[in-house]
Parts: structure tokens; C-alpha cells; sequence
């Protein structure tokens, strides 16, 4: 019997078979034929999420592969081209897989041709002690190869164990990242949330720049998964990565001299323009599931109706998006973008000061304003204002982001968290009242087809646009509770103490 | 968990095969197996290529829970392990009622190696006073292989009257599944001895019976189940046969 789990072993080069027998001290090891090469890649998402949990995920023409740091050497049915995890069947490897992000596809990484034996060392009385499966993965690339060895070891003969994995390691190439190629791209690993370094003393100006030129580096790396078609994050991460940079642009007056300010902002917003309609179709059919339970199953017809419209509308607005990103003034303008952050654009009157203060000064105002515009609503106030809480909302979170290393985490938890839960509850109470507009929009935008189709439609969207409407009221009436979470005494002290300028303001 | 005890109060009836090809044909169906081999001939463990541990020497070895633990070996096959060839036979009962207590130490100690169990596997020495009324007692089911002659239904006879009379009456008597082993169909002893002993006690004797193989002795030279050097060989199929019966027993309660 094995015991579990198995050792796993990653090895440089091919371990051949004249290498690695036929004796192991006064035990015998015998290696079993190859098995017939076929094609591998190497699975990961776009964050490389299994790299970072150590994972290794494998797949071959038959089957899904994953190496795990806890549960070993797990394989599964390949079964059909998967693009998420949830996509695949139900098996051991999709179980360990359950910490990639849900709507994160799994993109194919290293190919080549991938070859497996099984190995096993036997005593003199002919017992097997432990065994070993070998599989060889060879790069298309031309690059070295390398050898995952799953060691099984028997219950009572762990001293056989120990020796074969001595042997293995003695058998490989002894060129340490010769091969991590394979599994380590070359190039800085996608971060959609980099850390900036900020320190007290660093110049306003600096600190602003360093935050646009980090954010613009990670729209860019977007720009291929998007134009791929991968998954719906690439293009949410290319937005909120904009979005910070307008942010930046907007929120650090008087770092940049007004005209730059100004100029910097106008591309920025150039920059988003084309993004929204794609955003919002993905938005819609990703919900696809929660649209079909807001209604009875005798509405599903004019769904179904619906939601093939939007994904037809959906092509279209890929195809202009990708088309966007690939020609040349998209180019052109982003790398002149980039070219002016790196010359620095030019400074402003406050360009110089140290960021420490300034930050504060622009949080503590932030702060102030939103629970100016919080305290003023009540049951009675437009919608106007709830969206322009949850605008001023985001904003102090992007800036108690920005600047949260000048502060220890511990002491800005207790604000965040309160601020989180407000936040989530504005932006679904905004999300309910944009799906009524786009689904509004949508009737009016639909050419009649003249027979009854036109009538199953109206009744599903009428009968959505009910349901939204009462759950944004639902949300609504959420708004004020929670953010009397948020203004409680004893975090009005503590965003007091954090970011309110001692000395005198003049 | 249930336990299976192997037992002959005759050497030589195949009761080692039995026990080997039975833990063997648990261990393919899925179930986790441990084949305690306590017959002081080892004979189990040889078939399994098992070299007899030096530390079961020690006398209170059954009392050592993390010593069990130790002494256990796996086998070539998944699911199958092996407890090799015990010299001292003291504190087995103890041993047997530690396993069937899911609190014990000794339950602790294998779980925490990943042995738990699901079917225990005994192969019991050939000596009825060895066979104790505990072992009797922790047993879900006693095999038992009965070559069909005249002198075999006689002991077979003592050995159901001896269960009878251990503690729990009746209860006992509907542990015992026995098997014709060894069969020669050409013997008309043989074939007389079966019709009389089925008619006699027609729900201890299986259906299936074992023919007299050489199969069965080339175990010793293959030093393997039959089922992984003659899958398609009768005396395969035979225990094939036994391995559903004796699986329909235990799960019938």
C-alpha cells in the first residue's frame, strides 16, 4: 500500500535510463518501457496563482496532471479544452484547484512532448521497496528538459524511500535553473496590485509619478489577454488600473503644473472611453445566472432572447476593443504616455513636498468629505447624492491605498473594513440602478421583430426591471446603517489620528 | 471495520492460500487491507515476499501500539498491507480488541499512519486452544477450508460444537463460513462428503468449492496471489467466487 502522499521530485534533464540503473547499492532497479511521448502544456493563470501556491499543473493529450506541494501528484480525465476551473470535470486535480480566482481562465504556458516511465526497486527476495513514476517533460523550445519523479513509498520501508530520492537527485543534471525557464517566464510576474514604495519624506511629485507609471505598466500588461479574448479580468484590471491613474491625476492638485495635469487626465479619460461598453456586456452575462433566478421559469424564454442579443453585441464590441488595442494611434499614444511619466511631466507648486503630510492633507479632506455627504442623506435624498457618495467613497479608498505604506496596516484596518462593506453596498446599489438604465436602453434599441417574440421579451425585461428596482431599494436602505458603521466615534478618532495635520494649517 | 479470520484446526488444507488470495481480493475491490500473518510458519508473509520482522520477537509486542504501527509492511499491491509473522501469539486478543475500538491507542497509532483499516485479514495458527474466545469474538466471519473427507467432517463438527460453547451460544456457529478446498470431483468420497455435509449444515458451507490446483502450489514458486499468475485459471475463479460470498456475508447485517 502507499502511504500518502507520494514525494515529488522535479528534476533537471531527462534522467535516462543508462543513468539511473540497474542497481541501487545490492538492490535492483528495475525501469519500465516509455510510454508513447504526446503533447504537454503547462497550465496558469494570468496571476500565476498555482506558481505562487507551488503547484504544478500539467496537461497531456489524456489527462490534467497536478503536482502539489501537500497532496502530491494528482491526475484527472483531461476531458474536453477547459477554460476555467470550474470547467473541468469533477476530480481530484479540479479539487485542488479550488483557490484560483473563478473568473481567472487557465492560459497555456511551456509546450512540448512529454514522456513518462515507471521505476521500481526490488530486494533480493524480489519485494518491492519503493517505486518511482518519471515523467519527462521536453520543451518546444529546444530548451532543457526536465523530470518530475512522484515517489511512492511503502508502509514499513522508509529507508528505501530516502535512497531512491538520494539516487534521483544524484542522477540529474547538476544545473540548477538551467531549466526554470519552463516554470518561471521570464520577466516580472503580473501583479494587478503592485506595491509602490512610499517613504515620509519622498517628494509629492515622486511618489504621484512612480503610482501613474506602475499603473500604466499594468493596463499594458493587460492589453494581450484582452485582445485574446482569455477572460473578462484582463479587461476589469486594464479599467481599474486607468482609473487609478486618473485618480492620481485628479486627486494630487498642485504637484502638476495645471496644464500637464489637465492634458495627463484628458488621455487617461481617452483611454477609457472605449473600454465601457465591453465592460458592461461582460458584466451582464457574467450575472447570467443570477438574472435567470430573479425570474419564474415561464420568463426564461425572453431571457434566453436577451442574452443572445448581448452576446452578439458582446463580438461586436470585442472585435472594435481588440481592434482598438492593436492599431496604431492606441500604440502610439499609450507609448508616448509612458515616455512622458518617465521624463517626468511638469512639476507644480507643491511638487516638492514631502509626501508624508500632503497625503494626510488629501485623505483627511477626502474623509471629511464623504461623511459630509453621508450625513446629509436620509430616506429622502436623490439618488444623485448616493452616487456621489460612492464617487468620494473610492476615491479615499484609491488614496488610503496609495499611501497605505506610511501607515502600519494594523492602524488602518479598523477604517478600511467599515469602509469595504459601505462601499460594496454603493456599488451594488449603483449596479441595480445601471442595469435598469442598460436594460431600458436595450428595449429601446431593439429593432421589432414583428411576431410574438417581441412580447415574451418586453415581459422578461419588464419583470427584471421590477426585481432590480426592489433590490435597489433593498440597498438603499442599507446605506445609512452602514455607514453609521463607518462613523462611529472610535474610527472618526482613529482616521483623526492617522490623518489629521497636527500642526497649524495655514 | 470488519474482521476476517482464516482457521484450520488441520495444517495443510490451504488455509494460508485462502487468507492470502481473500486479502488480495479485498484489496483490488477497494477495500483498505491488513493481512495479520499469525501462523508461526510465516507463510503469508513469504507469499508476499515479506521478510519476518525481528522486533515481533519482543513478548509484549501487541501491547506496543506505535510498535504495531512499525511492523507493519506494504505489500506490492495498493490497499494491502501486511502484519509479518509473529513468534509470540500472547497478546493477540488484546490486539484484536484494540482494533475493534475506534478510541484505542492502538487505532490512534495506525491512523495516524494512514492504517485505517477497513478489512482485517487474520491467518490463524492451526490450534484450536490458540484460537481464543476472543478472536472468536472480535471475528465478523471465520473462514474455514475443509477437504472433504470423512476425517475433515469430524473436526469440521468439533469446531462448530467448540464455537457453540464459547460465550454468545448460537451466535457463534453463524460466523463460520467453510469451503471445499481441494476438491477432486473424480473422488467419489469426495463428492458423497460434500452432498452430506451441505445437506447437514446448509448455511455454513459456501457454494463455491476450490478444485485441487497445482496453481495453488505455484504460489510458493511465484510467490504471489493466484489472480496476478493465472487470473483465468479455475482455481482463480474459484476464489473469485469464495471473495463474493464471503463479501455478501459480511455485509448482510
Amino acid at each position: 500500500m502507499t502511504t500518502a502522499p507520494s514525494t515529488i521530485l522535479v528534476l533537471p534533464g531527462a534522467l535516462g535510463d543508462a543513468g539511473l540503473g540497474p542497481r541501487l547499492g545490492d538492490w535492483d532497479i528495475a525501469i519500465g518501457a516509455a510510454e508513447a511521448e504526446c503533447g504537454f502544456a503547462l497550465l496558469d493563470d494570468h496571476l500565476g496563482t498555482l506558481r505562487d501556491a507551488g503547484q504544478l499543473l500539467i496537461r497531456d493529450d489524456a489527462a490534467l496532471t497536478l503536482l502539489d506541494p501537500e497532496r502530491g501528484m494528482l491526475t484527472q480525465d483531461a476531458g474536453r479544452a477547459e477554460r476555467f476551473v470550474a470547467d473541468l470535470d469533477d476530480g481530484p486535480v479540479k479539487a485542488a484547484l479550488g483557490h484560483v480566482p473563478p473568473l481567472r481562465s487557465l492560459l497555456a504556458g511551456a509546450s512540448g512532448r512529454l514522456g513518462r516511465r515507471d521505476l521500481a526497486v526490488t530486494d533480493d527476495e524480489g519485494k518491492t521497496r519503493v517505486r518511482a513514476r518519471l515523467t519527462t517533460l521536453r520543451p518546444d523550445d529546444g530548451g532543457p528538459a526536465l523530470t518530475v519523479a512522484a515517489l511512492q513509498g511503502l508502509r514499513g520501508y522508509d529507508g528505501a524511500l530516502d535512497r531512491l530520492r538520494d539516487h534521483l537527485q544524484g542522477a540529474a543534471d547538476a544545473a540548477p535553473g538551467a531549466w526554470s525557464r519552463m516554470l518561471m517566464p521570464p520577466g516580472e510576474p503580473y501583479v494587478a496590485k503592485p506595491d509602490i514604495p512610499v517613504a515620509e519624506d519622498d517628494p509629492a511629485w515622486r511618489v504621484a509619478t512612480d503610482i501613474i507609471a506602475t499603473y500604466l505598466d499594468v493596463a499594458r500588461r493587460n492589453e494581450d489577454g484582452i485582445i485574446a479574448d482569455h477572460d473578462t479580468e484582463f479587461l476589469h484590471d486594464y479599467r481599474v488600473a486607468l482609473r487609478k491613474v486618473r485618480s492620481v491625476l485628479s486627486l494630487f492638485r498642485g504637484v502638476y503644473a495645471d496644464d500637464a495635469t489637465a492634458g495627463l487626465k484628458a488621455a487617461a479619460s481617452g483611454l477609457m472611453a472605449p473600454t465601457g461598453r465591453l465592460r458592461d456586456l461582460d458584466v451582464y452575462l457574467l450575472a447570467r445566472e443570477d438574472y435567470f433566478a430573479m425570474l419564474p421559469a415561464s420568463l426564461h424564454e425572453g431571457l434566453d432572447l436577451m442574452f443572445c442579443a448581448l452576446e452578439k453585441d458582446r463580438r461586436a464590441a470585442h472585435r472594435r476593443m481588440a481592434r482598438h488595442l492593436r492599431a496604431a494611434p492606441y500604440r502610439t499614444q499609450m507609448t508616448d504616455l509612458q515616455a512622458a511619466l518617465a521624463a517626468g511631466p511638469p512639476k507644480g507648486p507643491l511638487a516638492d513636498d514631502a509626501v508624508g503630510d500632503y497625503a494626510r492633507g488629501l485623505i483627511w479632506k477626502r474623509y471629511r468629505k464623504v461623511c459630509r455627504i453621508a450625513r446629509a442623506i436620509d430616506a429622502d435624498t436623490p439618488d444623485e447624492q448616493v452616487h456621489a457618495l460612492r464617487i468620494a467613497c473610492k476615491k479615499l479608498r484609491y488614496l488610503m491605498e496609495f499611501f497605505a505604506p506610511l501607515v502600519p496596516a494594523s492602524a488602518l484596518k479598523p477604517v478600511l473594513k467599515p469602509l469595504k462593506r459601505l462601499q460594496d453596498n454603493l456599488g451594488l446599489f449603483n449596479d441595480y440602478s445601471v442595469q435598469q438604465d442598460f436594460l431600458r436602453d436595450f428595449m429601446d434599441r431593439q429593432a421589432p421583430s414583428g411576431d410574438r417574440r417581441d412580447l415574451v421579451l418586453a415581459q422578461s425585461i419588464g419583470a427584471l426591471i421590477a426585481v432590480l428596482h426592489e433590490r435597489q431599494r433593498e440597498e438603499r436602505a442599507r446605506i445609512m446603517e452602514n455607514f453609521a458603521r463607518f462613523d462611529g466615534p472610535r474610527i472618526r478618532e482613529r482616521a483623526r489620528s492617522l490623518f489629521h495635520r497636527k500642526e497649524a494649517q495655514g | 471495520m470488519k474482521i476476517v479470520a482464516c482457521y484450520s484446526n488441520k495444517g495443510g488444507v490451504g488455509k494460508t492460500a485462502a487468507s492470502v488470495n481473500l486479502a488480495h481480493a479485498f484489496a483490488r475491490a477497494g477495500d483498505k487491507v491488513l493481512l495479520c500473518d499469525l501462523d508461526p510458519q510465516g507463510a503469508s508473509g513469504f507469499y508476499f515476499r515479506v521478510k519476518p520482522s525481528q522486533k515481533l520477537q519482543n513478548e509484549a509486542f501487541f501491547e506496543d501500539a506505535k510498535q504495531v504501527a512499525k511492523a507493519i509492511r506494504g505489500s506490492d499491491y495498493d490497499n494491502l498491507d501486511i502484519l509479518p509473522a509473529n513468534m509470540s501469539f500472547r497478546d493477540f486478543d488484546v490486539f484484536l480488541s484494540q482494533m475493534k475500538n475506534s478510541q484505542s491507542r492502538l487505532k490512534k497509532a495506525l491512523k495516524a499512519v494512514g492504517g485505517d483499516y477497513d478489512v482485517i485479514v487474520l491467518d490463524c495458527p492451526p490450534n484450536i486452544s490458540m484460537l481464543s474466545e476472543n478472536v472468536l469474538k472480535a471475528a465478523d466471519l471465520i473462514v474455514v477450508p475443509v477437504i472433504p473427507t470423512t476425517l475433515s467432517e469430524r473436526t469440521f463438527e468439533q469446531l462448530l460444537d467448540f464455537v457453540e460453547g464459547q460465550g454468545d451460544g448460537k451466535g457463534g456457529r453463524r460466523k463460520i463460513a467453510g469451503f471445499f478446498s481441494m476438491v477432486q470431483r473424480q473422488k467419489v468420497l469426495h463428492v458423497e462428503t460434500m452432498q452430506r455435509m451441505r445437506e447437514a449444515h446448509p448455511k455454513r458451507m459456501l457454494d463455491t468449492a476450490l478444485p485441487f490446483s497445482t496453481d495453488v502450489e505455484r504460489m510458493g514458486v511465484n510467490r504471489a496471489p493466484v489472480r496476478e499468475f493465472a487470473p483465468d485459471r479455475p482455481s482463480a475463479r474459484a476464489y473469485a467466487g469464495i471473495f463474493d460470498e464471503i463479501r455478501a456475508r459480511l455485509h448482510k447485517d
